[in-house]
């Protein structure tokens, strides 16, 4: 574990964004396992107790996507594409295996290109369920024990029941630390801009989980110690959206005259906000938090009763997230191609609408050059905004 | 008192509109964006200026917006398309509670209340829906973009124009042409495909009566027939179509003055200057 000074706080959290993977380069060098992985969707507490390292694998926005292309078509999403294109690039050589869940279509099709392509020495799918119920949740148990057991062959060392609980202790800290982190959010004008938890949180899955609760730490104490630098702004914003893991976006909005303060959004809240209990058999517990816990738009909830209350079951968080973080409105921010959160916006739209926040729905397609057409219908909706 | 004077500078990807207000509209001036004449907005404004016969030390407060307001050197404020179209739209046209602005490089709907904007939909990630696509056409078709309007009104028949893409609609058009198709019929096509995808895009609004259309779009004739026919009822549509968002741009400029003088609050003013946008050179 770093110790020397600097290697904490908002500095350290910047550092280890922009020179992403730079954390787990200098774990692979003192002969530590990387194994990358896409989306939150995928059980990293089952890999951090193979005593291997997950490491996040990350886009870039001002990287041109240009050798991805020729394994994938523009139909898969564009977030997928720039992963694809960075690991093609070299971005992440030091990987030693790559774990993917069937979160979306877009990731688990071209698990075989990643697979065949990357042609790492250890490569996985979870082809996770869709939806919540009792069947469901026996399958994708069943399924966390192959993947037990097939990690537990590649290290050649099987994973104890103790050695699970454990990480997943260790996560449940991370995700505490995350929700101490909001918290400072909830002041107005908030006490750590939108960027700052954007880039701590991206930097954060892209180390090992007890430094990551470090430097989370870290952060949280130096910005209740430099108290409220930042200066008030007429508008509080939510984004909702799939995963966002480049900053510049979140830029764009609070250089447009607003702050960013709260998320449903991975890495951010929908990510952290929900621990895995520590349960008899621990699969247990991870297989509740991934299936049922996390709500991401991937997985269907199904909910007797009417539309609304369908819709409460879907977004209630959402809802509960404007209320307790006092947004002004809502930026559903989603990439081109997205089919879980593409096919969700009208419901999601009517449902943020319905409790009373305005909404700006944004299509993107991944890209720095959409920058120019996203400004002026952020400062529009922010005009639309301040004048009610 | 001494009399106030208020600039709104529009800046399009197309056009420029310059507008100078006191009580009404001064002096109004229309010209062409151009590669060149973007960084000359300065120009269009010193023309305006003028024919008002006033100095820009007159002006009280300048705002601009369009796709260019950032790079407008001499404007005290910026301020988007979307609340100039709908300030501008709720000045002239008090009844209208949907705005339809088809301009050169986007379209879009404005939802208004209070002659201000509540709700916004835009499209300008391609040409298709936009004035760009006719203008391709009418360079296909040897047409000049003014007459596609009246012509199309002479059309006896429609054809399918099934491409969405204006490259490929292109190509489609040649294709009719080709076939014999009169061209009145092609381009009242054309006007229908293009009402389609306006329509389609502003129906997520949910589109209250009155609408106003403006921007370029609103004056061809035979578009605002084909989107009347897509509503189901007429359209209003302002005297000049393409000055909505200049004159709302004065308008909020003047909306602007009007509350700090309320407030017994100084104007931050910037500290403008009548040159040259540098940022083109």
């Amino acid at each position: 574990m770093p110790e020397e000074a600097g290697s904490r706080g908002l500095a350290a959290a910047d550092r280890y964004y922009e020179d992403y993977g730079s954390r787990v380069r200098e774990l692979k060098k003192q002969g530590k396992q990387i194994i990358g992985y896409l989306c939150a969707l995928t059980p990293v507490e089952i890999i951090a107790a193979a005593g291997l390292v997950p490491f996040r694998i990350k886009g870039d926005v001002n990287e041109p996507i240009t050798k991805a292309d020729t394994e994938m078509e523009t139909i898969v999403c564009p977030l997928v594409r720039s992963w694809f294109d960075m690991s093609l690039k070299g971005k992440y050589e030091f990987l030693d295996g790559i774990v993917i869940p069937h979160a979306c279509d877009s990731i688990s099709t071209t698990y075989n290109v990643w697979k065949n392509t990357l042609n790492l020495p250890y490569s996985h799918l979870i082809n996770m369920p869709h939806s919540t119920d009792g069947p469901s949740l026996k399958f994708y148990k069943a399924l966390l024990n192959t993947f037990r057991t097939s990690l537990s062959k590649f290290t050649g060392k099987e994973i104890s029941d103790q050695s699970l609980n454990q990480a997943i202790s260790l996560y449940n800290q991370n995700r505490a630390k995350v929700r101490e982190l909001y918290e400072l959010r909830k002041a107005s004008p908030p006490l750590i801009s939108g960027a700052e938890v954007a880039k701590l949180l991206i930097a954060s899955v892209s180390m090992p989980v007890e430094e990551a609760t470090l430097l989370i730490d870290s952060v949280i104490k130096e910005v209740k110690q430099r108290g409220g630098v930042l200066a008030a702004k007429p508008a509080r914003i939510m984004v909702v959206g799939a995963e966002v893991d480049d900053v510049t976006f979140i830029d764009l909005i609070e250089d447009s005259g607003a702050w960013v303060v709260a998320d449903d959004l991975c890495p951010g809240a929908r990510e952290f906000f929900d621990d895995a209990d520590v349960t008899a058999d621990p699969i247990e517990g991870i297989a509740e938090r991934y299936l049922r816990k996390i709500k991401c738009g991937r997985t269907f909830r199904e909910k007797k009763g009417d539309y609304d209350d369908y819709l409460e079951e879907r977004f209630g968080h959402i809802g509960r997230f404007i209320k307790d973080f006092k947004v002004d409105g809502v930026v559903l921010y989603i990439y081109k191609y997205c089919d879980p959160y593409g096919f969700d916006v009208p419901a999601m739209k009517s449902y943020i609408e319905s409790v009373g926040a305005p909404v700006l729905y944004l299509e993107d397609e991944y890209s720095m050059s959409t920058i120019g057409r996203l400004r002026t219908r952020i400062q529009a909706f922010l005009e639309v905004l301040g004048s009610k | 008192m001494k009399s106030q004077y208020f600039a709104g500078v529009d800046i399009g990807s197309t056009m420029t509109k310059v507008v100078i207000m006191s009580e009404a509209t001064l002096a109004s001036v229309i010209g062409p964006t151009g590669p060149e004449h973007r960084k000359l907005a300065n120009r269009v404004m010193e023309e305006a200026l003028a024919k008002a016969r006033l100095s820009f030390d007159e002006i009280t407060y300048v705002v601009a917006t369009g796709y260019g307001r950032i790079n407008v050197p001499f404007a005290d404020k910026q301020i988007t398309e979307i609340s100039c179209h709908a300030r501008g739209v709720g000045h002239l046209l008090p009844d209208a509670r949907t705005v339809i602005d088809i301009g050169g490089q986007d379209s879009k709907g404005i939802k208004l209340k209070a002659g201000r904007a509540v709700d916004f939909v835009m499209n300008d990630k391609c040409a298709a829906g936009t004035g760009r696509f006719l203008e391709v056409m009418a360079e296909g078709l040897g047409v000049s973009l003014e007459d596609m309007g009246r012509l199309s009104l002479e059309a006896k028949n429609r054809v399918e124009i099934s491409n969405t893409c204006t490259v490929f609609a292109a190509q489609e058009v040649v294709a009719r042409l080709s076939e014999g198709v009169a061209l009145p019929d092609i381009i009242a096509s054309l006007h229908e495909a293009i009402a389609t995808r306006i329509y389609g895009m502003v129906r997520r609004l949910k589109i209250e009566r009155e609408v106003a259309l403006t921007g370029g779009g609103a004056k061809n004739i035979g578009l605002v027939k084909a989107l009347e026919a897509k509503l189901g009822f007429p359209v209003l549509l302002p005297p000049e179509p393409l000055l909505t968002g200049a004159i709302g741009a004065a308008l909020l400029g003047k909306d602007i003055v009007g509350e700090a003088v309320e407030k017994g609050e100084t104007l931050v003013r910037s500290e403008r200057r009548l040159t040259e946008a540098s940022i083109f050179t």
